[in-house]
Order: structure tokens, then sequence, then C-alpha cells
């Protein structure tokens, strides 16, 4: 698993408190990975249009799924994105959001790479 | 501590999930709802079985945290669910807000199961005192309000006094028997076997539904405690349960208002042919008074010489006369007119009875 993009503390810490249930880990993540393509959409959607308001609710809660399966930069970028829709302004929207879209793919490649070296 | 009901609101799928299965693997059973609006709905649905704590997200579509709180709050049946609001280490001061909306805890959006465990259960322990201190309040009111039932039922079938002391604390034990002195008063009609003999039944229930409707109020006015009435006549008794000092002359001053009242009636059913006069033997003097009778009809009763001397003098009186013994003459002489009626040998007494003849209340204290 790329360290970069998971924090392996944070993953273990998901896996123990479901309890080591492999097939329910693999429900959540697939939960995560769905949910997560659906709040970058609506996240795109915001920074295409500048819209600040619109960024809030997606980018809170991908922040916070996130900060759940262990990706610790993902969340950190969707924390300031979301900080920074709060206050009205968001610099270069779109272009965070790329960075975010990127982030989130990897954090998808590490998770589906956990899941192949489980077997 | 047993599983409580606990309904998620969260907008984000992933976090419902992990909250279900921590709740489910602590042993509560969960519900999920996307945000507020869903939340309330269910919460309202007849059919959901009632939920102990709502765990709620604050930022979400539709209907976010805050108006789902402000809508429970305003909700007399959902305003004392306890809530749990999910938040983020950065979201404090939300969380504040929520709690001054009436929130009760906040759990971390980072999961762990031991916070959640604990909070859960804090706030299932706070829904259940609660709701045991509802049920308790309602049971108290049902209670309060059979017993008030009760009470006054039973002053329609009772003498006001013998249902007010039924009721009251000391009741108990002035029921299971006591000893005081009362006057006791016996009042019947002269010729009332020939009458009910002689006249149509529908004459007999008209006549007897007047003569009760005269009389029943004069003893209420008086405060006499009615034993019984049968027919055409009734005893009563004074000084008990309710001390009355002045309990001889309260009798005689009954014994002359009825006779007074019952002359206008007794004038009426003589011009259909009937002579029906009145009748009133009185007696003070110690009984034993309290719950008499077997399990399944009581009554509030007085046993005692006093009570056969009063049946007896009430015997003796002649039409229109009260017939007192000498001890009810001497507690009242002061307020009233009466008369030596001579001694009376009366059955089941060894020695003649002197008997005083009623005429009146005096004047000055007529209005006793």
């Amino acid at each position: 698993m790329s360290p970069d993009a998971i924090d392996p503390a944070e993953f273990a810490h998901l896996r123990e408190i479901t309890g080591d249930d492999l097939e329910f880990l693999d429900e959540l993540i697939d939960t995560y990975l769905e949910d997560g393509a659906v709040q970058l959409e609506a996240m795109r959607l915001a920074g295409d249009r500048d819209d600040a308001e619109a960024m809030i609710r997606p980018a809170h809660s991908l922040k916070s799924s996130s900060a759940n399966v262990g990706a610790t930069g993902l969340t950190e970028l969707c924390r300031a994105l979301e900080a920074d829709a709060r206050s009205g302004t968001i610099v270069d929207a779109a272009g965070r959001v790329g960075e975010c879209r990127r982030a989130f793919e990897d954090v998808r490649a590490a998770l589906l790479a956990e899941r192949a070296a489980r077997g | 501590m047993t599983g409580g009901r606990v309904l998620v609101v969260d907008d984000t799928a992933f976090n419902r999930r992990l909250l279900v299965r921590l709740l489910g693997s602590i042993g509560h059973e969960a519900l999920e709802a996307e945000h507020g609006r869903e939340a309330l709905a269910l919460l309202r649905d007849p059919a959901t079985a009632p939920v102990d704590v709502i765990l709620l997200d604050i930022l979400m579509p539709e209907m976010d945290g805050y108006e789902t709180l402000a809508a429970l709050k305003a909700d007399e049946r959902l305003r004392d669910l306890p809530v749990i609001v999910i938040s983020g280490v950065d979201e404090l001061a939300s969380v504040v807000r929520c709690i001054q909306m009436g929130a009760t805890d906040y759990l971390p959006k980072t999961v762990d199961p031991e916070i959640l465990r604990a909070r859960i259960e804090a706030s299932l322990a706070q829904k259940r005192l609660h709701d045991l201190e509802r049920e308790t309040l309602e049971q108290q009111a049902r209670l309060l309000a059979t017993i008030e039932r009760q009470r006054s039922e039973l002053s329609r079938f009772l003498s006001p006094q013998v249902a007010a002391l039924v009721s009251s604390d000391d009741g108990e034990a002035l029921l299971a028997g006591h000893r005081r002195e009362i006057t006791a008063m016996f009042c019947d009609l002269r010729n009332f076997t020939a009458f009910s003999e002689a006249a149509e039944p529908e004459e007999v229930l008209g006549f007897l539904r007047a003569y009760h409707g005269l009389m029943g109020p004069l003893i209420v006015e008086h405060a006499g405690t009615l034993e019984h009435f049968a027919g055409d006549g009734f005893m009563t008794f004074f000084n008990d349960p309710v001390i009355q000092p002045d309990h001889a002359a309260r009798a005689i001053a009954l014994a002359v208002a009825m006779r007074e009242r019952f002359a206008d009636l007794s004038t009426e059913w003589r011009k259909r042919g009937y002579v029906l006069e009145i009748g009133v033997g009185m007696a003070t003097g110690f009984a034993t008074l309290g719950r008499i009778g077997f399990e399944g009809r009581y009554d509030y009763g007085a046993i005692g010489q006093v009570i056969i001397l009063a049946a007896r003098l009430s015997s003796e009186a002649q039409a229109g006369e009260i017939l007192i013994a000498h001890r009810t003459f001497a507690a009242a002489e002061a307020l009233i007119d009466a008369e030596p009626a001579g001694e009376r040998t009366l059955k089941g007494f060894s020695r003649p009875i002197p008997a005083y003849i009623v005429a009146g209340m005096r004047a000055a204290e007529a209005s006793a």
C-alpha cells in the first residue's frame, strides 16, 4: 500500500473497528469509492462554476469519509478546500478539485492494491 | 445495559454504514436516514418502532442538522429524544451551537468504537430515566383521576362525611371501629304501612320521592351522618365521623326542620285522602362506630343501647311528635322548648325511661 495515499496505521484502525470482517471492509471501501466519486463530481461542478457555497458539502463529506479510511493527504486537501469554501472565496477552485481527484485516484489504487494483496 | 434503537442521520453512505455496523456490534439496533427530512418522516411514521437515540450529522442536503434539531425540539413527541451530534474536530463551533439548541452530546467523526459505546449508553440511560419519569407521572395522574372519580362516586352513595372519611388519612383507623358519644335519630311516618297497602304503587313511589327529596337536603344541611334509609324511615346520627360539640341541639334542629317541611307535604296528601305524619325518636350516648357488614357489603354504622333507645322512642312518638331521651334533653335544654312526657316503659329496657317532647327551637337560637 502506498504510504503517500493511505496511512497504514489509520487503515489498520479501520480494519480493527470492523472487527476484521474483511467482507464488510471491502463493502465499506466500495461504498467509500462510489461515494467519493459522487462527491468529486459535485466538487468539479462547483469548481467550474466557481460556486463556493456548493463546494462546502461535498468537500466536507469527502473529508470525513477519507479520514475514516486513513486517506490523510486527501483529507487535508478537502479540509482546506472546505475551509476556503466556507470563507466564500476559493483561489483556483478548479485546479484544487483536480488535485483532490488525483489524490482520490491514488487512494483508490492503494485501497484496491491492499485488497489484491490480501488475495 | 440492553440495546437500544439508534437512528443514524448522515448523508455520507460510508459514514452511515460504518456507524450502523459498529452500533450492531455493540448490541444496538440501527436505523438510517440520509438527511433530516427523511429522519423526521421516519420518526413520525407510526409504523416505525420507537427510537431511543439519534446520531445526527450537521452538514446534510435537504435538511441539515440545525434544522433537524430545531424541528425535533418543536415536536412535542420527539423533543425529549437524546440527540448526539456527529462532528469533525474542526467543527467545535457547530457542536456548541447544537448543544445550545438542545443536543445532548457529540461524537467525533473519526469513529472510535469505545467512545461511541460510551456516548450511546449515556444517552440511553438518560432516555430511559426520562421515559420512566414520564411513565411514573402519567401513572400518578391516572391514579389521582381514579381516586377523584371514586371519591365523587362514593359521595353519591354514602353520607358525604363517610365518603370523606374513607379517603382520609386516619380513615382506616376510624373504620376499624371506635367508641364515641353520638346523638342518634330515627324518623318514620305514622300510617305509612296502611297508606302503602291502600295506595297505588305509583302513588307510593311518587310520595317517597317527594318525601326523600324534602328530607335528604335537610340532613345534608344539618351535617347529619345518614346511616341508612328504608322506605319511610331513616336513621341519622351526629358527632361522628365529624366531631360536632352541639350534636344534640343539631339533631333536634334537624327534627324540627323536618317536621316543618313535612307539614306541606302532609297537607297535600291529606287532600288525597291519606293521613301521613312524621314521628321522631332521639337519644344521646356512647356507641361503637365503624365498618359493619361483611366482605362485599359494608356500611358505616353505629351499634349500642343509644341506637335501640332512639328507635324505641321513635316507635313511641305520636303523629308529629319529636320524642327525646333525657341525655339529649339535658345537652340541648338551653336551646329548645321541650316538655317532660313522662316515663316510658320500653322493650329491652328494664327501667322506665324519662322522655321529653320537643315543641321547637328557642327563638334566639332557632337559626342553629
